[in-house]
This record gives structure tokens, sequence and C-alpha cells, in this order.
């Protein structure tokens, strides 16, 4: 137990959101048939790859103290847009449709970032107001006409089928796997660099930052491009996947990401929570999702009902195991430290 | 206080674009200028905006409460499902139902005030698993057929050309003003808002008070969707989609901050005649609800940038000023507000 | 107390706050004062339509054709903007504008799926206002629109559904209906005999919204219509809704294979539903052993039929949809035919329409534009 208690807080969180992720496959295995095997997992994990990049994003941002309500917005322009620019450009090589959708993407929340940082306007504020300039954009500029897979390079329609690896039906499809080692990376980037370090100082307590000289617009600025960013990602991964784009693409994505990311450990007031929780958080309600879908006998009509109450009780659960588990392994480490029991647990401090 | 003159500059400026609104509405369509159409203005948004009366307080109080939409469905499909069934006598249909959404408003405030929850996170627990028990209780129907009365109330006017409903927000948002601003409990909001942990050290129950204002809005939510229930003459699963949008929009529009502990009714209220006004007449001419959208995103952006730029300009021309005229005597008036909350701005912002 | 310690009362500072008062005070006394001066819709005569209403009218006999060029002004309401199947029936509607040499109506409506019904009531509340002579709506609202339109019609306007109709028959002249709703029923029993052959099989539904109107008019239709004993092998094992949202639809189009590993077909009558199923089908390289069909666009559909995902499909032609509610509407309108049962009328070049009774609601008329188009391998291309 002692061994437990000395990892970090944030690591405490991921561990207990894996023990709530693994109750909830051995309940449903028993509810449905063939569920621990390759279909299934190739199902979720195809889904999450979309949801995943986005909540990434969204965690860089509300790690600053912010949210950034556009990225559904985001999401559906770029892949508008992009698909239009493949029908025009077949040939285009797949890096750069790649480069040009996160671009676009980097481009829009650039503008969410100038608003925040410099013009002083609350993260809310211009993010609900992006989410209706870029519908509003997108809606204007498609003319009412559908993007259509037919239009769009093999490549790109194939890419959801494309496997790196498989294990017998267990698959590691290209997007997942570049969807995992995308966090890994940026994960790796935010707890080792000194910029991933100002991230938390920022979102933590902005006076401090600024009083201790840290470029906390510049932070800021980048957070949001970087969501932007990976929206734009997300955009280009959502073209692929459904072929079909018309202007309601990305809709309601943006409240999927801010849920996976607090559900995966991110405090809302910033300063904490790590990228590896927020997918994990994805991952844990993309689970349950497409895992209600399945249960026999489950109407249509009880199922967001049930994922409502799932998830509420996962953040419960998660918030509760969190700070019962920070509140011993603070006591455990005061203890180790001085050899003496520290003075009673009121001084504790909130999770 | 310079945090007071500061909003009061933001109520000047939504008097300044209500004022721009209304010319340009006038110019725009010979429709507008019209006492049935005043009212219509108002009743075909009626129930939105009780909610907004209501949400304003949550915000101000620090929260904030995504699940009202889901809410509105929820009592009305409670209200639409015991009508269906026939057991119950109307009345205590109504009453029931306006139980339910009240229970799910307190609910979801055990969560925020006694486990210390978020309430982002509960509430958009709630968004998904309020509007599914609606779903469960009415699946695809549409249930109508409501008692004579109950119609009339809604869809025929009760004095002159009001509605009832029209005439019930004008009350409630007098009303609501007056407790927000002139009573203790409007008070103790804004102190928790500002910072609930100060609060609680003056002794403000910060946990009940918390648990008042989240049950509340369950209430005024219920009694919504009962409203428009009764204006639309049936109920389906899908009644009030997505209205927590417009509606949190309104009441940032107003200047109420988002962190809570600042914003005025009479800045929400003319949020309301703006948002309802750009609507009315651009529809009235005949402009598409998506440029209406993308005009309020702008607006909405505008009302923080703008006055935020005035401030930093008439800020700049005072250092100017002051430089001109040598270092103040000591003693004399300083720079920088209040310590309590210590900002240099209109809103608490990072970076 | 100022933050410099002294106890006066800084400039302006009750100042502010007492002109943002005064000045929303001024507003809605304005309002009030404004509303009072300007034109009541309750004196606005509704525009009257000027040419000789000299035409035969319905009745059994005679067929109308209408006169243009009279005094028309319309709005035409979509479920959304912005979505290519209701555009083409906008440009259906203009067709018939410029033949029948009136204005174009506007083309006005919800900007989001989530929006669709206080959009469409907005919309119908404001052309009520305006006093236009026509309303053309495919209804997302089911009865919920009741009010307005009936408001709108008080006012003078002549309402007229297409795709969708107002269920109850209140409020709305005629609807124009593209296929006969039961019809629809035996059209997708047929595509799902044709594609599962005479052994049969199991399939299942992926519908739109759970509140959309047509498609549980035509759900119902077919549950109907598989009682006949051709159809006896088909067993339908599941209906759900993917709301007309890519990743909905494609998400319960994989869970309704993982939920029934014996699923030989998946029928959409929904044209984001069928792409969305097709996708995921040919993603998980399914095309073998679940077939796709339902209502589908050529356009979107091309791929999947010439790979043989989806080898059949149906719809009919919006564009026609739109120019026959407008024909309809105009015609209406200028009192030269009467919305009631048996009336017939000259729509243009889609030849002689009647007005008939609506067999497939308790209430209500229609106009039956006319029979599917079933699209395949050979046709998919030229739709």
């Amino acid at each position: 137990m002692s061994g437990l208690l000395s990892l970090r807080p944030e690591r405490l969180r991921e561990l207990s959101l894996f023990a709530v992720m693994a109750v909830a496959v051995f309940i449903f295995s028993l509810l449905i048939d063939n569920y621990i095997g390759g279909s299934f997992f190739n199902r979720v994990t195809t889904s999450v790859a979309i949801t995943a990049v986005l909540a990434a994003g969204q965690t860089l941002v509300i790690l600053t103290r912010n949210i950034d309500l556009s990225v559904g917005s985001i999401v559906g322009v770029t892949a508008y847009v992009t698909g239009e620019y493949l029908h025009n450009h077949p040939d285009l090589a797949p890096v750069l449709a790649v480069g040009y959708a996160v671009a676009i993407g980097a481009g829009l929340g650039l503008l969410n970032g100038v608003l925040v940082a410099y013009a002083k306007v609350p993260a809310i504020i211009v993010t609900l107001g992006t989410l209706a300039i870029y519908r509003t954009w997108l809606i204007n500029h498609s003319d009412s006409r559908t993007i259509t897979s037919d239009g769009l390079p093999d490549w790109v329609v194939e890419l959801p089928n494309s496997t790196i690896v498989s294990f017998g039906d267990f698959d590691i499809r290209t997007v997942v796997a570049g969807s995992i080692a995308l966090i890994v990376v940026l994960q790796l980037m935010l707890g080792g660099l000194k910029w991933g370090r100002w991230v938390y100082a920022v979102g933590s307590n902005p006076d401090a930052a600024r009083q201790a000289a840290l470029p906390v617009r510049r932070v800021i600025l980048g957070v949001f491009v970087a969501s932007g960013a990976l929206a734009g990602l997300a955009g280009f991964l959502f073209l692929s996947r459904f072929g079909t784009i018309t202007v309601n693409a990305g809709n309601g994505l943006e409240l999927q990401s801010v849920a996976a990311a607090v559900v995966g450990g991110v405090n809302i007031f910033g300063g904490a929570g790590t990228l590896v929780g927020a997918f994990l958080g994805a991952v844990l309600i993309n689970l349950l999702d497409q895992s209600l879908l399945r249960v026999p006998g489950l109407s249509e009509f009880w199922r967001d009902a049930v994922l409502g109450t799932l998830i509420i009780t996962a953040v419960a659960v998660d918030f509760l195991l969190g700070k019962r588990l920070g509140r011993l392994s603070t006591s455990a480490r005061g203890r180790r430290a001085t050899g003496v029991p520290p003075p009673g647990q009121g001084a504790s401090s909130d999770a | 206080m310079r945090d007071k003159a500061l909003r009061w500059r933001w109520e000047l400026f939504l008097a300044v674009v209500l004022v721009a609104v209304f010319i340009v509405n006038i110019n725009i369509s010979e429709f507008y200028l019209g006492e049935q159409n005043f009212i219509n203005m108002f009743q075909l948004s009626i129930e939105k905006v009780i909610v907004v009366v209501i949400m304003t307080f949550v915000i101000v109080n620090g929260e904030i409460d995504l699940s009202v939409a889901s809410v509105m469905a929820f009592s009305a499909c409670v209200l639409a499902a015991l009508h269906q069934g026939g057991t119950v006598p109307f009345e205590l249909a109504v009453v029931i139902a306006l139980l339910a959404g009240t229970f799910a408003g307190a609910l979801q405030g055990a969560f925020v005030a006694f486990m210390g929850l978020p309430s982002l996170v509960v509430t958009l627990a709630g968004l998904i698993g309020f509007r599914g028990a609606g779903r469960i209780l009415v699946e695809d129907n549409s249930i109508g057929d409501f008692p004579e009365w109950f119609e009339t109330l809604g869809q025929e006017p009760l004095i002159g050309r009001f509605s009832f409903a029209l005439i019930f927000f004008l009350v409630l948002i007098v009303v609501a003003g007056i407790v927000l601003h002139r009573t203790a409990f409007g008070r103790s909001l804004f102190v928790i808002g500002n910072n609930a942990n100060v609060a609680r050290y003056s002794g403000v129950n910060v946990s009940r008070d918390k648990m008042m204002i989240m049950t509340a809005s369950g209430f005024f939510a219920g009694l919504a969707g009962i409203l428009f229930a009764s204006r639309l003459g049936s109920v389906r699963g899908d009644l009030a989609l997505g209205f927590e949008l417009d509606i949190i929009t309104m009441v940032l529009l107003g200047g109420v901050s988002i962190f809570g502990g600042s914003g005025t009714m009479v800045g929400v209220a003319l949020a309301i005649l703006i948002v309802l006004n750009i609507r009315n007449g651009l529809g009235l001419a005949n402009i598409d609800q998506n440029t209406q959208t993308g005009v309020i995103g702008v607006l909405l952006i505008l009302s923080v940038l703008v006055p935020n730029l005035v401030a930093r300009l008439a800020g700049s021309l005072r250092v100017a000023r002051t430089a001109e005229r040598g270092p103040p005597a000591p003693g004399g008036p300083k720079e920088g507000g209040d310590t309590a909350r210590q900002e240099a701005d209109l809103r608490p912002t990072q970076g | 107390m100022n933050p410099d310690g002294s106890l006066r009362k800084r400039r302006f500072e009750g100042g502010w706050r007492g002109i943002a008062w005064i000045l929303a005070a001024l507003m809605v006394a304005l309002m009030l004062a404004a509303a009072g001066c300007g034109d009541d819709d309750d004196d606005e005569a509704p525009a009257d339509s000027g040419g000789a209403a000299d035409t035969s009218s319905g009745g059994a006999g005679g067929v109308v054709t209408p006169e243009p060029g009279q005094e028309f002004r319309s709005v035409f309401i979509p479920k959304q903007t912005g979505i290519a199947v209701f555009e083409q029936a906008n440009n259906g509607a203009q067709e018939a504008a410029r033949e029948l040499q009136v204005d174009e109506p506007e083309f006005l409506g919800p900007s989001s799926p989530e929006n669709c019904v206080s959009g469409q009531i907005d919309t119908v509340t404001n052309a009520g206002t305006q006093g236009v002579n026509g309303i053309m709506i495919s209804n997302c609202a089911g009865d919920q629109v009741e009010p307005a339109a009936r408001q709108a019609a008080d006012a003078g306007a002549t309402v007229v559904s297409w795709d969708s109709p107002i269920p109850s028959g209140e409020g709305e002249s005629v609807f124009i209906s593209q296929v006969d709703f039961d019809e629809t029923g035996k059209v997708m029993a047929d595509l799902a005999l044709e594609i599962l052959g005479e052994q049969g099989g199991e399939y299942a539904i992926l519908s739109a919204a759970p509140d959309a109107a047509n498609q549980n008019a035509w759900i119902k239709a077919h549950e109907e219509a598989i009682k006949d004993p051709k159809y006896s092998n088909l067993k339908l094992v599941d209906t759900v809704y993917g709301n007309d949202d890519s990743e909905k639809s494609y998400d319960e189009a994989l869970g309704l294979v993982d939920k029934h590993p014996n699923l030989k077909l998946i029928m959409a009558p929904t044209t984001v539903g069928i792409a969305a199923a097709a996708k995921a089908m040919t993603d998980e390289g399914l095309c073998d052993k679940v077939k796709v069909s339902g209502l589908g666009l050529p356009d979107e559909m091309k791929e999947y039929t010439l790979s043989g995902c989806a080898p059949k499909f149906a719809l009919w032609s919006f564009t026609d949809l739109g120019y026959l509610a407008f024909f309809t509407a105009y015609g209406i309108a200028t009192d030269q035919v009467e919305a009631e049962e048996g009336a017939k009328f000259e729509a243009g070049r889609l030849g002689e329409m009647t007005i008939e009774k609506d067999p497939t609601r308790e209430n209500g008329l229609r106009v039956l534009m006319g029979p599917f188009t079933v699209y395949d391998e050979s046709n998919v291309e030229g739709g």
C-alpha cells in the first residue's frame, strides 16, 4: 500500500481510471457476448482516436484555466475545407494534406488565442463566439454542397481501415497508433520541457506566473494554437472516417472533449491534470457509450440516461478516491520525511 | 471602486448596442414596429429568457448549469408521460413535473454543494442524463392533447396581449433583480462567487446557498419546460434541444462574469433585449438564421472587447496625463483597485 | 470609502449607472410608443391576389391551369439550411417561380439540427407577421408548429407542407407528398427482398431522429407491409436511431452488426444514415456480409453502389418536390385552386396533379408527386 501511496496524485488518478475501466469491462463482459474480443476492441479504438486528439487539445487549454468551446466548429471547418481541397487536388501528398488541415485549425485557434491572451476576453466568451462564427462561415462557404467520399483520394478513404500490426483479431490501426503516439509525445513535452511547466504554472496561479516573469500571454496563445491545430488534425481524421461531410460536421464535439478531459482528472480550474488522464477519460467515455450500444435488451432510449449516470459516478468515485489516496499519500510522505506523524489530517490540502 | 465603474461602462455599451439594433431593425423591415411583433419577439423565446434570469444567479454564485435545457425537457416529459398514463389528474401531474425539475436541480446541487464536485462536470453529466431520462418516458412519441386550459394558458394572451408566461417573466425579472442586488442573500451570492473560502470564513453557509441556487435552477427550468409544453401543445424528447448555449450566451453578454462574483440584472435584461431584437429584426428582414447566429457571436466577443479596449485607452491616457503632471503625492489615488480581486481589467483574465 | 481613504463621492460613480438605467427605460418606452404608432398586423390586410379568379375551381372535373403573374410573396422553409437535398428543393421552387413569373421564395430556416423546432416556429411566425401569401415548409416540428401555422394562416398565408407534413393536418392546406408514405414501407420491403433474396434473413433499420415524422411514418408502414406472406422470410430484428448525425449513424451501424451476428442488411431511410452505414461496412470490410440499402442520394452513394456495398437504394427528386410545392402553394394562395378533395390542377412540367385525402394520416389532404426512382449500378452515376 505504501508503494501505491508513494506515487504522485496524477498517477493515482490515472490508476483509478484504469480501475474503473477494468470494472466496467468486467461487468459488460457478463452482459454482452463476444465482448472481450478483437472486433469490439477495434470499434472502441477507432472511434476514440478522434475524441482523444480533441481531448488532448482541450486539456492543454484547460490546464491554463481556460476552455475551448470552438473545437467542434473547427473540426467541421477543417474537415470540409480539406475535403474540398483534396477534391480539387487529388494528388496532394498525404503529409501536405494533413498539414493543410492542421494549419487551418492552428489559424482558427490563433484567433482564439489572440483574443484571450492579448485582448483579455475570457475564453468562454471568445470560444462561444467563435463556435458560432466559424460554423456560420462554414454554412455560407459550403453553398449547401456535401463533400462526398468518391471525390476523395483512396488513401484518405482507406485510412481508417489501415492497420499497422495485428495480434490475431486485435488490430492496431494506423490512426489509433498515431493518436497514441501523439499523446505520448505531447505528454513528454508537457512534462519535460520548460514550456510544459509554464502551462501548469499559468493555470495554477496566473498572477504569480506573471510576477515570476513567465511569458504568460505567449503560453496562453500557444495552447489555443495547439488546441486549434489538434482540432484540425481531428478534422482530417473525421474526413477520412466518415467521407461524407456536411455543414453539420463536428457538431457537439466540444462537449465531448471537455467531458473526456474532466473524467480524465483534468482540474477544470486549471493547473492539474495530464494528457494521459484525458486520453483515459476519452477511452472510458467511449467505452461506456459503445458498450451500452451493444447491451442486448437495453432500449435505445435508456442509453443516454445510463451514460449520464455512469459519467457522474465515474467522476465522483475518481474524485473521492483521489482525495482519499491523496490525503493518505501526503501524510505517508510526511511521516517518511520527518519520521514523525504529521499533526493530524485537518491541514491536508484540498484535492 | 474602479470595478463598479467599469461594469457600468459595460451596461452603457449594451444600451448603445440596443439603440443601434433598434435603429437598424426599423430601417430594414417595415414589419418591425408593431405591438404584436414585440409581443411575439418575447413569446417565441419566453421559456429561454425565464431560465436566463435564474442562470444569472447560478453564474454570479460561481457555478454553471449546463443541464437547464435537459431539465426543461425532463419536466415536460414527466408531465406528458403522466398525462398519457391517465391515472393522475392533470393538475397533479403539473405539480409532479415541477417537483421532478426541482429534484433534478437538487440532485446536481448535492454533488456540487456537498461533495465539492465542479458544477461544470456535474451539470454536463446532467445535460446527458436528464435528457435521456426524458427519452425513457416519452420514447419516440409526440404526446399532446393537453386539457384546454393548459393550451390556452400557453397560446392565448392572458391580459391584453400578454400571455401568462410573459407576465410571469416580467414579474420574475424585477423580483430577481431586487433579490440579487438588494437582499443579504443576493449579496452573499456575490461574495461566494468572488471567493468561496473567504465567504465561508465570513460565516456564510456556502453549501446551503449553493444547494439552494442549484435547486432553484432545476425548479425554474422545470417550470420553463412546462410552460414550453403548453405553448407548443405537445411534448417530444427533443424539446429545448441545445438551448443551454443561447441561455449562457445571453447571461455572459449581460456582463455577468463567468468566474462569479459580479454582474447585474440590468445588464442581463439589456442582453436579453439585444438578442431577441437581433433575431426578430433580422428575421423579419429575411436574413437567415445562420447569419443571425454569427452576428450574435461577434457581438458577444465585441461586448467584452470594446469595453476592454476603451478601458485600456482611458487607462493609458490617464497614465500619460499623470506622467505629465509628475508623480502623485503620497496618499493620493492609487491605480490598481482593491486587493480582494487584484485585477487590472474588467474581468479576471488569464495572462 | 474610496481606495485613497476619502469619503467624497467619486465623480460620476452613480452617473454611469444612472445613464444606463435611463437609457434602458428610454428604450422600453420608445419601443412601446413606437409599437403604438406602428402598423399593427391586425390592420394589415393580406396582400390580395390581384388577378381575376375566373378559372374553374377544382371540383370533380375541371383541371385548373394556374395563371401566372399574380402577386405572391412566399417563404420556403427547409428542415435545415446548408443541406444539399433542401437546396435542391429550393432550386425547384425557384424554377417554378420563374415559370409562374412571380417573385422567388425567400429560403429561410434553421441553421442547425438542434434548433430545428424553435427555428421553424420562429420563421413561420415572422412570415405571418410579414403577411406573406405562401409558406412552404418541410416540417420537423411535428404538431408543435401548428399554433404558429394557424396564426400565419389567419394573417392570410397559405400554408403548404412538403416532404414532412404537419401530422394532425391542422394549420396546413395540403401536404405535398413526394411518394406515398405507405408505399415507402413497401418499397423498403421490396428492396430488402431483392437484396436478401428468397431465403430472406435478418435485417435492421437505421433511422434518423426518433422524432422524425416522415421516417416514423415510413417505418410504421414498413412494419405493416412485411406482414404480407411474400416477405415472410424477412426478419426485422432491430430499429436504431442515428439522429442524422454521421458519427452516431456510423456507430449505430457497427453496433447493429455486433449485436446481431447474422445480420445481412441495414436499411436506412435517411440519406445521412445510409451513407454513414455504407462507409462503416466498407471500413470494416463487412460489405460481403452486410449490405446497405434505403433512401440515398446517388451522388453520395455512387461509390458504394459500384463497390457492391449498397447495390440498390431509392429516392425521389427533391427538385421536383420543391417545384410542385411552389405550384400548389401559388395555386391555392391565388384562389385558383381549391384546397379540397378532388381538385385537379396543372403543375407545369409535372403535368396534372390531384388533391386527395391523405390515406396515411387521420386528417389532411395531400398531393402525391410520384413514384420512386430505384438506383443501382446501372443508373447511379447519372442520378
